[in-house]
């Protein structure tokens, strides 16, 4: 089996339109969950979003497509990310080969513009621009025809799991020598749709989220899109690798369709596979990106999962509580916050931690540090009981 | 990958006995709608109630699986849309009630993913499991997955395959609007002639059980590609690498199964593959049966697997050419020109 290597990374969300910029806001502990400027909504005078802090026009302009008319937000979010990732690994000229994968994800997809979906499914109005352009594979397919993609491409929706599960499957690829390379990740923009939907729920936090905090009351929606570029060992001979991917786990908790069990099955399963397949024993990890969406239910289940499958659970936080919950983009978004650990030998806090849970007894990082890390974990449960673990290692 | 079990909730009464056995539903208008089995023996009503229509017949093509077959390692869906009658029932609440307080149910439903999230929880299946929603190659992607998770795993691994599509009102008004309907309603049996622009609605949930193990298999899928934005050049070049790699001659195939649409501007893909087949091909099509939806080739692997057992010969639904039990059957299937996939089976050999 092949071997899988991180070579690439591009991001974009609340915190920074690069990766250089969202490292250095994790070193500084600056927090994106803020008052929305853009996204328009009776939610955005009364809650608070990790909103990318450009228009769509801004965005458009910023990655020089001028064809605007079928570019949705996810879409140009996803092309921000998608090319910082590409150049990073240098893989621009190789797209066209078949042996080029591209696997995306997306929850909202181009339901983002939700009252431009209303009017056409109701068929009020004119045409809008966007009738070819809802459904979730769209980002994916615009993105496949403008740089001619030439291998297997795929869109995944396993809601706030979905880019860990596209970083699962582009890894399958490669290690069952399908592809060569294939670009990784997910992308998702703020939408009234979702921002409604987490609302009947009761699950929106009206403050910044407090992620593994015995107060909090919910999670704070972000956007965003990342990017992995994904390469085999042959593929990546005689360029820099940021880390191998040594293990990944995928189980379904079974229990609900919008909140996690108590016994926490489905997380536990997901972190023993992924644990199994790298062969290392729990202890041999060093830091934990939870999924942490700082929701009563989903904090509690993980520290539950975390304290099962760790005698000693490893430092963790939770980075939703810089760019709040970017949903289809958490998991590739969280994995990229994973390697800069990983790779500079830093932790960053999670942040509004303020009184730890208690009955489990620990407490996710309060502060800065530097740390020889060797090994690192990210995590990512989603509704319809999606749960996926990765497990990222240094290149020896 | 070999297929052990299957089942289909379809345009047709292929949830009984009675398509196998001859039957051939007319659909005369443009929406060819499923015709659903009583769910009240295997769906709780409370559940039932709440359940949209993607998630009720995906739920009602997998359950009988479930019950015939040993404890599944997993679940792998392929579902373009999900639940959308849900999804846009929800959106008109957001705009209706001017983002008011509202119930989640219609947004929890409509997830694509949900009906996988829903099949593991009645199944307490708590194995692999993922969505994809990659359009018109959804399932063809979660075939893929199934065969990657089944490859590095025991004999005894079997996971449930499957796809679900529904009709509402507005995803047929969207792509009404982007043209992708026929103006006049054109019934079924005369659909695949129809040369005029666009083609009709369809839907459906087909499910499988795939395994390693050839013990009791109905038939074997042995390889599947997919092309995205091809040149019309580029098709001969990817079919004959595709058929070398598994080791076969154009004239090895005994069936094509086409999923030609009576659409007149991309029908011309099928023509052209065809066209590469020595005349002697038999070659049949699928969409008048079931319409046209993203994840139609499902039905298309369901039809290329009642062939390979020996069903459907002389059957009035089979348009085409068909002049034998075919023993190796590659189904070809695009969408408006961009997605384009082959899937190759193969009978069980003894």
């Amino acid at each position: 089996m092949h071997k899988v290597f991180v070579t690439g990374m591009g991001a974009i969300s609340s915190i920074g339109s690069t990766i250089d910029e969202q490292l250095t806001a994790l070193r500084q502990g600056q927090c994106g969950i803020k008052k929305a400027r853009f996204f328009e909504s009776r939610y955005a005078e009364t809650l608070l979003f990790g909103e990318v802090p450009f228009s769509d026009e801004e965005l458009l302009e910023l990655n020089g497509v001028t064809n605007q008319n079928e570019f949705t937000r996810t879409t140009i979010l996803a092309l921000h990310a998608f090319k910082e990732a590409i150049g990073q690994a240098g893989i621009a000229d190789l797209l066209k080969s078949d042996r080029t994968a591209f696997i995306s994800s997306s929850t909202v997809g181009g339901m983002c513009y939700t009252d431009e979906l209303y009017s056409d499914a109701n068929l009020k109005g004119t045409p809008s621009n966007y009738v070819k352009a809802y459904e979730g594979s769209d980002h994916t397919v615009r993105i496949t025809k403008m740089f001619e993609i030439g291998g297997i491409i795929d869109t995944i929706n396993t809601a706030c799991s979905s880019s860990a599960n596209a970083i699962y499957l582009g890894a399958r690829l490669i290690q069952s020598g399908r592809a060569d390379r294939v670009i990784v990740g997910g992308s998702d923009s703020i939408a009234k749709y979702t921002v409604n939907g987490f609302n009947a729920l009761m699950i929106l936090s009206d403050r910044a989220c407090k992620p593994f905090d015995e107060n909090r009351n919910g999670l704070s929606l972000g956007e965003g899109a990342a990017y992995l570029v994904l390469e085999s060992e042959s593929a990546c001979l005689n360029k820099p690798r940021i880390a191998e991917l040594t293990g990944f786990g995928n189980s379904n908790d079974a229990f609900h369709p919008s909140t996690t069990s108590d016994t926490a099955i489905g997380p536990v399963l997901a972190m023993e596979y992924a644990l199994k397949m790298t062969g290392l024993k729990p202890e041999l990890i060093d830091y934990i990106n939870a999924h942490g969406t700082g929701t009563i239910n989903n904090d509690i289940t993980e520290t539950v999962a975390l304290n099962t499958v760790f005698s000693k659970v490893p430092p963790y936080n939770s980075t939703k509580s810089y760019t709040g919950h970017t949903l289809a983009a958490a998991g590739s978004l969280e994995a990229i916050f994973a390697l800069l650990s990983l790779r500079y030998n830093e932790l960053y806090p999670s942040l509004r931690c303020e009184t730890p849970i208690r009955e489990q007894g620990s407490k996710p990082i309060s502060a800065f540090s530097k740390k020889e890390l060797q090994h690192v974990m990210s995590n990512s449960f989603g509704f319809g009981g999606n749960c996926t673990s990765l497990i990222f290692s240094k290149c020896s | 990958m070999f297929i052990k079990d299957f089942s289909a909730i379809s345009p047709q009464l292929t949830f009984s006995e009675e398509f196998v056995n001859g039957d051939y539903k007319i659909h005369v208008n443009n929406t060819y709608t499923v015709f659903e089995p009583s769910y009240a023996e295997t769906i709780p009503s409370a559940l039932l109630r709440r359940m949209g229509k993607a998630v009720r017949m995906g739920i009602g093509a997998a359950l009988p699986l479930i019950k015939r077959n040993e404890k599944l390692d997993g679940i792998v869906i392929g579902t373009a849309n999900g639940g959308l009658e849900n999804c846009i029932n929800f959106l008109n609440q957001i705009i209706d009630y001017e983002e008011g307080t509202l119930t989640p149910t219609h947004f929890v439903q409509s997830t694509p993913n949900a009906l996988a999230g829903q099949i593991a929880l009645m199944s307490s299946n708590t194995g692999y499991n993922v969505t994809h929603v990659n359009g018109a190659l959804a399932f063809e992607n979660a075939l893929l997955d199934a065969m990657m998770f089944l490859e590095v795993r025991d004999k005894k691994s079997s996971l449930l395959l499957g796809a679900v599509e529904e009709i509402s009102n507005y995803n047929y008004n969207i792509d009404q609007l982007a043209g992708r309907y026929k103006v006049a309603k054109v019934s079924n049996d005369k659909l695949i002639q129809t040369k005029s622009n666009g083609s009709v609605c369809g839907e459906g949930a087909t499910m499988f059980v795939v395994s390693n193990d050839s013990a009791n298999a109905l038939a074997e899928i042995i390889d599947l590609k997919q092309l995205n934005f091809p040149k019309e050049s580029d098709v001969k070049n990817k079919l004959d690498q595709f058929l070398s790699d598994n080791g076969l001659t154009y004239a090895a195939i005994d069936l094509l199964v086409l999923g030609t649409n009576g659409d007149i501007q991309f029908d011309c893909w099928y023509d052209t593959v065809k066209s590469f087949f020595p005349l002697s091909t038999d070659a049949i099509y699928y969409k008048n049966l079931i319409g046209e939806y993203r994840t139609s080739s499902a039905f298309a692997v369901y039809l290329a697997t009642q062939l390979l057992k020996g069903e459907l010969q002389n059957h009035p639904g089979i348009e085409g050419q068909l002049t034998k039990i075919p023993k190796t059957i590659l189904i070809y299937n695009q969408f408006e020109g961009v997605q384009h996939s082959l899937i190759l089976l193969k009978d069980v050999e003894l």
